[in-house]
């Protein structure tokens, strides 16, 4: 495969971790956050700026980076969190356009709104990615049919309810929301690694409501549907580059087409694409067990 | 200068005020965070652009803004018939609003980016002077343009909310939707009522917003986050909270770009609502929409 090709692979693979992240939050936890980007942003300028200024392995400062996301994840969810849900959505929106804010302001550190490029090259990257992506979804997945997770669903479905059977609900959020901040924290560091330079516009509002809108699609109660729309979402406009459309490149319109699929998704099929199905290997088991008690009757006559 | 900061602050804080109601609004009775107010804005700000340029002589700015206010209920109803209709009837939850207001102000920005760039558009002058003076003071005549008809318009909200017969009627669909239907309430009427306001507020502010600073796609964006945090401060569903909170935000913002610069001011927004979270949930008003079973 050519460079671009790979490079292509390696976006969309950063974007079904993220996609996973938001999952384990919305999906699971039934909260709307739209400041994950904030995270992203977070994680990848503290881990290349200390990398860069104190010379450390990049192994080393990732976990500095992704640590302090999932800190800030605490700190902003500590007070929110009790509130209701909307209060949440809006605090992690603010807390998304303020991390954009601050890195703005920290021109000094981050070379502001220019972007801070001074970024290490990795080799193998291509393996690093689908290595961490494969890992993330099958923790995730795990998690979904986990006590854990099963205690997430009940908390979605109904939070009072779930409340009165003993599922501590707040305890439970937190924990999923720094989760997937950490989780977010390693996308954002694969994208600085993929593309050498961060911008505070790359890591806006944008972003966020992207991955939000790729769940939806595939569905918010379905690991599979939002490991394939977060793939292929991101995936499409690029195989639609050369396509024009009223005199420019289709790329230009895919924000817009995103959303129009969001709004054809939401009023004809509120469940997502994928709805609560899972692409599972029961069926292959399945299959082959009722083959193997063919062969016994077989022997058995 | 105190006095002068002090003006400006509560003209920008009524416009957040236009917005932070129009919030408010929407909220109370469908129970949902409308982002799509955002999106109205910016598509309200450059209706009005266009208006006032395409004829020579510019036409008066009430009647920009007036028509400007028409535009935005079609858009709001239009809104609601694309994105809203359909999750009322299906009685999803909640989080499906969010969602679908969230896109809606997605497309609008792109599309405006997509029609006319990221440039921004001025306002052609509207006044013959930008101030006049009141003893030694310089007043801005724009500033206190847009006070006095933000004022004017949240006063006659505040009297169509409280006095007339569809005011009570919202502020019953606001309490209960199942019960007041049930007294004999149309609450769909409410609800296209309600978008009506909501997208007239939209319109209004558009202008103004427009006219004070200048044109451009994310300016409903940029705007709608700070209506957002003064209808938190003031308590989320709240008419009369939302008012003050916008209008202290307002001032306080002012004060705060004068002393330490621009840009830190979403940072302190942003510290100033997590406070305000954690030290007084409820908001100003101290109403505080619990969810229920």
């Amino acid at each position: 495969m050519s460079n671009y090709q790979l490079g292509l692979i390696i976006n969309s693979c950063i974007s079904v971790i993220t996609v996973t992240g938001v999952f384990a939050v919305t999906g699971l936890a039934g909260m709307f956050s739209l400041g994950q980007a904030g995270y992203l942003a977070i994680s990848s300028y503290v881990t290349f700026i200390l990398a860069r200024t104190f010379g450390l392995p990049i192994l080393v400062t990732a976990f500095i980076g992704v640590g302090l996301s999932a800190l800030s994840a605490y700190v902003i969810s500590v007070p929110t969190l009790k509130l209701r849900k909307d209060y949440f959505a809006l605090i992690t929106m603010g807390f998304g356009q303020m991390v954009t804010a601050m890195i703005v302001l920290l021109e000094k550190y981050t070379n502001g709104s220019i972007g801070y490029s001074k970024i290490p090259k990795v080799k193998s990257l291509f393996i690093i990615v689908i290595v961490i992506t494969v890992l993330v979804v099958f923790c995730i997945r795990n998690l979904k049919y986990s006590r854990f997770g099963r205690m997430c669903i009940a908390l979605k479905s109904d939070e009072i309810a779930a409340k009165s059977f003993g599922i501590d609900v707040y305890k439970l959020k937190l924990r999923m929301y720094v989760l997937a901040s950490a989780i977010a924290g390693g996308a954002g560091i694969l994208y600085g690694l993929k593309n050498r330079v961060i911008l505070p516009d790359s890591f806006g509002w944008n972003l966020s409501a992207e991955m939000q809108i790729f769940l939806f699609f595939g569905g918010t109660n379905s690991i599979t549907g939002a490991v394939l729309s977060g793939f292929f979402l991101k995936l499409m406009p690029e195989l639609f580059r050369t396509v024009k459309l009223f005199g420019q490149s289709l790329q230009e319109y895919r924000t817009i087409i995103y959303c129009v699929l969001i709004l054809l998704v939401i009023n004809f099929r509120p469940n997502g694409m994928m709805g609560e199905h899972e692409l599972s290997f029961a069926w292959v088991r399945s299959v082959f067990a009722k083959k193997k008690e063919h062969m016994k009757k077989g022997t058995s006559r | 200068m105190i006095f002068q900061l002090l003006i400006n602050g509560i003209s920008l804080g009524a416009v957040y005020a236009l917005i932070a109601v129009g919030f408010a609004v929407v909220f109370s009775v469908l129970k949902f965070s409308n982002f799509a107010h955002g999106g109205m804005i910016s598509a309200c700000a450059y209706m009005g652009f266009f208006f006032q340029r395409a004829y020579v002589p510019a036409p008066p700015i009430f009647v920009t803004i007036l028509v400007t206010g028409v535009f935005g209920m079609f858009l709001a109803l239009f809104l609601d018939l694309v994105a809203y209709r359909n999750i009322r009837k299906h009685k999803s939850p909640g989080i499906y609003y969010f969602l679908s207001s969230l896109t809606i102000s997605i497309i609008i920005e792109q599309v405006l980016n997509i029609r006319f760039s990221k440039n921004p558009y001025a306002y052609p002058n509207i006044f013959e002077s930008t101030f006049f003076m009141v003893g030694d003071l310089r007043v801005s005549t724009m500033d206190t343009m847009i006070m006095a008809v933000s004022l004017l318009i949240l006063v006659a909200l505040v009297l169509l909310i409280h006095k007339t017969k569809m005011g009570l009627a919202i502020r019953a669909v606001a309490i209960n939707a199942d019960t007041s239907r049930l007294m004999g309430i149309n609450s769909g009427v409410v609800v296209v009522m309600i978008f009506l306001i909501a997208g007239f507020l939209a319109g209004v502010s558009g202008v103004m917003l427009g006219a004070k600073y200048s044109v451009y796609p994310d300016l409903g964006q940029t705007m709608m986050v700070k209506g957002f945090i003064a209808s938190v401060i003031g308590g989320l569903g709240s008419l009369g909270g939302a008012i003050v909170a916008a209008i202290m935000l307002g001032v306080l913002e002012m004060f705060w770009t004068y002393f330490f610069g621009a840009f830190s001011a979403p940072v302190m927004l942003f510290v100033i609502m997590l406070l305000f979270l954690i030290i007084r949930p409820q908001g100003i008003s101290g109403k505080f929409a619990k969810e229920k079973v």
